[in-house]
């Protein structure tokens, strides 16, 4: 049997795929399900074409590609890539790089508009592009169609907020926000045992805090990769998010990432406000019926009066490998999963998931009442705050960059929680730096970096 | 009847035919005999070489060089070695797993040895089924396990911190995967529920071929049950005691999935959850550098054979006291 199949193997190496199959391996169940229903009609108007999709969890899909990618070995034809690993596969020379470069094609003018590069939200690009030298001169290169945009809202209980007489409207900054939701809070959670948190926020990873930075307008790493998520801006950040979450006075608490216990935490009203970007929209409609109707959404509050009112969380590419010999097909797929009004429009009504180009915007779906969420145009109200999305530039070490600053949080709840203000902005500089250190030297690491 | 006159030329032809067929046949068979055995264990050769011998040879290969896939390889000696010792998260998870590791032989195997002897008790009755019942989570998987624990520990509504709550209580709020000082026990106690049951199959198959007369002349001795215990039983049960020792210290030096489930892929809260195995994951396909991972990988290998020289040392001197 081995022999047999190590001789079958060795006659056919890397062209067991038909030619007239395209293979495309997505991570999110939900993108699956949505692609489904779209892909009949492309092979419809690809006489002979067959479009293979597969579901393959994030991870796998992003060891499987890393070890195709290392060994030579063939990938699918397109593939989508978490925005978190996506850094991960442009590192070294540009000939190294598994994916094609997409910059060409996506500023080619077209026969019906301007080119795919001005009709997307130009921060979408700054994940999937590779920032090389050449001749002296910098020079981006786009190796991932961008699949969304995320813009965050904050979720608030409308219900609860409305009966003790809170106007959300007039909660234009943070500072007003939280100095309101205390009073609140006090109300409801009396003296006894705290049943209800203000807002959900994680203490011990780097997921709500990194929103939050990006919306006060720091990020992880500069477009030329240098790392900036020990700079002051980040510290600012860590200094003013860990009272929230630790201490006798946190208004905030988390739960692990669990679709089941998001039900329940509606349920038992455990949130009084949640950080939504549009995707995770459609999870509470689908998890958390307890709160159908009950929930709102608003801007997120600013920083600073007239500063920014969003932030963005999660996102997805679609890359193409190199060896395929189907690009064209492979090209054109995406762009109707991805840039198709109809087609997204259809993915919007499954899953909240605003489409990147601004042309989609003016759909009338998008203004359509969303019973879920208070009858507000659920998709009208992301929209408006698409284009203020902040950028998040690649790095092949941001994800480490984000253990790291998940570490930091960690250490400065514990840290403050046992000794509250008392030399807490120094410890807090300390440990920020501490963890910015230990992404640089890893990066020290590899000769390709 | 015809009778057929027999040729002597003919006879001897046939006999030097048939002498030399036999012998081609005899060495054809001999060279069979020979070949036979490698014939059988070529599909195994096969196999080993290429997924045992190459990923060995390549991983070491690998751990003196920095790569950025096939074409771009570049020498950097003893560069990732060095690294290693001054590297904070490999020491983190170092300790973590040893702490583990500890845990497992210190906690676990006693556990397992209590519950053998529970089995083994003439006045239980339904041994069978209880037997049954302590070996099953081990049948689930570390990953099942992983995925079970998320939903039992996750705080205010899980049934474990409502359990503790209701029983003791124990502030319902306590992150169980997301306070770092949470995070070893709750590991351990997963593990404790899936191997405690294991490794008592072990003991329990050592405890019931220990002689009945030694124990049975230890009584008329007037041994008490401590006595026979600590003087009968362990004595013959020691062999099974130092397998069952070092399998799970290499069980735990290798934990992997329970902790990359438990805590959905990352170190946990300030790398309470890093292990060994799993920090070789995040480097060699969440940060892509092979070279390191490879690196890390062939330090766990010589972690582990020290570990196993050091029992295997033991366990001599023990055979030779016996």
């Amino acid at each position: 049997m081995a022999l047999l199949s190590g001789a079958l193997l060795l006659t056919y190496p890397a062209t067991i795929i038909p030619e007239n199959r395209l293979q495309v391996w997505t991570f999110a169940r939900a993108h699956f399900d949505a692609y489904r229903e779209a892909i009949p009609g492309f092979e419809r108007d690809h006489a002979g074409l067959k479009v293979d999709l597969q579901y393959v969890h994030e991870r796998a899909v992003t060891s499987r590609l890393r070890a195709a990618f290392a060994s030579d070995l063939p990938v699918p034809d397109m593939l989508e890539v978490e925005i978190r690993w996506a850094g991960g596969f442009f590192r070294g020379p540009l000939s190294d790089i598994g994916f094609v470069d997409l910059t060409r094609e996506l500023k080619k003018p077209r026969p019906d508009g301007p080119p795919w590069f001005e009709r997307v939200v130009a921060s979408r690009f700054a994940p999937y592009t590779a920032r090389r030298k050449v001749n002296g001169i910098e020079e981006d290169h786009i190796f991932g169609l961008p699949h969304d945009v995320h813009p965050v809202l904050l979720a608030y209980r409308r219900d609860i907020f409305e009966e003790h007489g809170i106007d959300v409207e007039k909660l234009t900054t943070w500072d007003a926000f939280f100095s309101e939701g205390r009073k609140l809070l006090k109300k409801l959670n009396g003296d006894g045992q705290t049943k209800h948190f203000l807002i959900e926020l994680n203490d011990a990873s780097s997921e709500h805090f990194e929103i939050l930075l990006f919306q006060r307008g720091g990020a992880l790493f500069a477009p030329d990769g240098t790392l900036r998520m020990d700079d002051e801006t980040a510290i600012q950040n860590m200094l003013w998010y860990v009272p929230l979450v630790a201490g006798h006075d946190r208004v905030a608490y988390s739960l692990a990432w669990n679709l089941e216990m998001m039900g329940k935490a509606q349920e038992s009203k455990l949130f009084l406000a949640v950080l939504m970007p549009d995707w995770l929209s459609g999870y509470y409609q689908k998890y958390a019926p307890a709160a159908h109707g009950k929930m709102a959404l608003m801007p997120l509050p600013a920083f600073t009066p007239g500063g920014l009112r969003t932030s963005t969380r999660g996102g997805s590419m679609m890359g193409f490998s190199k060896k395929s010999k189907q690009f064209d097909n492979a090209w054109e797929l995406a762009l109707k999963l991805y840039y198709d009004t109809d087609s997204r429009i259809e993915q919007f009504k499954l899953l909240n998931i605003l489409p990147p180009t601004r042309e989609s915007w003016k759909h009338p779906a998008l203004s359509a009442a969303n019973p879920y969420f208070s009858n507000q145009p659920l998709g009208r109200l992301y929209a408006d705050q698409a284009e203020s999305t902040p950028p998040q530039y690649a790095s092949p070490y941001a994800q480490i960059a984000r253990r790291k600053l998940g570490e930091a949080l960690s250490e400065s709840v514990r840290y403050y929680s046992t000794n509250g203000v008392n030399g807490f902005e120094d410890y807090v500089r300390h440990r920020m730096k501490q963890a910015g250190d230990e992404v640089r030297i890893q990066s020290t690491l590899n000769a390709y970096d | 009847m015809t009778s057929r006159k027999r040729n002597p030329m003919a006879d001897a032809v046939s006999h030097s035919t048939s002498d030399g067929v036999r012998a081609k046949a005899y060495a054809s068979w001999r060279l069979q005999q020979k070949l036979a055995p490698y014939f059988f264990i070529t599909p195994f050769l096969i196999l080993f070489l290429l997924f045992g011998i190459y990923p060995i040879i390549k991983s070491l290969y690998l751990a003196f060089h920095s790569t950025n896939g096939p074409r771009s390889v570049v020498f950097t000696g003893l560069d990732n070695f060095r690294f290693l010792l001054n590297d904070p998260d490999f020491a983190t998870a170092l300790f973590n797993t040893s702490a583990f590791a500890f845990f497992s032989v210190f906690l676990q195997l006693p556990l397992a040895l209590a519950l053998a002897l529970l089995l083994n008790s003439t006045w239980l009755k339904g041994r069978t089924v209880f037997r049954f019942i302590f070996f099953a989570p081990n049948l689930v998987g570390q990953v099942f396990a992983g995925f079970l624990g998320i939903v039992i520990f996750t705080p205010l509504y899980g049934l474990f911190p409502k359990f503790l709550n209701m029983a003791f209580g124990v502030d319902p709020s306590i992150k169980w995967l997301g306070d770092a000082n949470f995070v070893m026990p709750t590991l351990v106690l997963i593990s404790l529920w899936m191997y405690v049951g294991y490794n008592s199959i072990y003991f329990l198959a050592a405890l019931q071929s220990v002689d009945k007369e030694l124990h049975e002349a230890a009584a008329v001795d007037g041994a008490s049950g401590w006595h026979q215990f600590w003087h009968v039983t362990v004595p013959a049960i020691k062999p099974v005691v130092l397998i069952v020792v070092i399998m799970s210290t290499i069980g735990s030096f290798q934990l992997f999935e329970l902790p990359f489930t438990l805590l959905n892929g990352s170190s946990g809260p300030n790398k309470s959850g890093l292990t060994l195995v799993l920090y070789l994951y995040q480097s060699g396909f969440e940060t892509g550098n092979l070279g390191y991972a490879s690196t890390v990988g062939w330090t766990l290998a010589l972690i582990l054979m020290a570990v196993s020289l050091v029992q295997r040392k033991l366990s001599t001197s023990v055979r030779g006291h016996d």
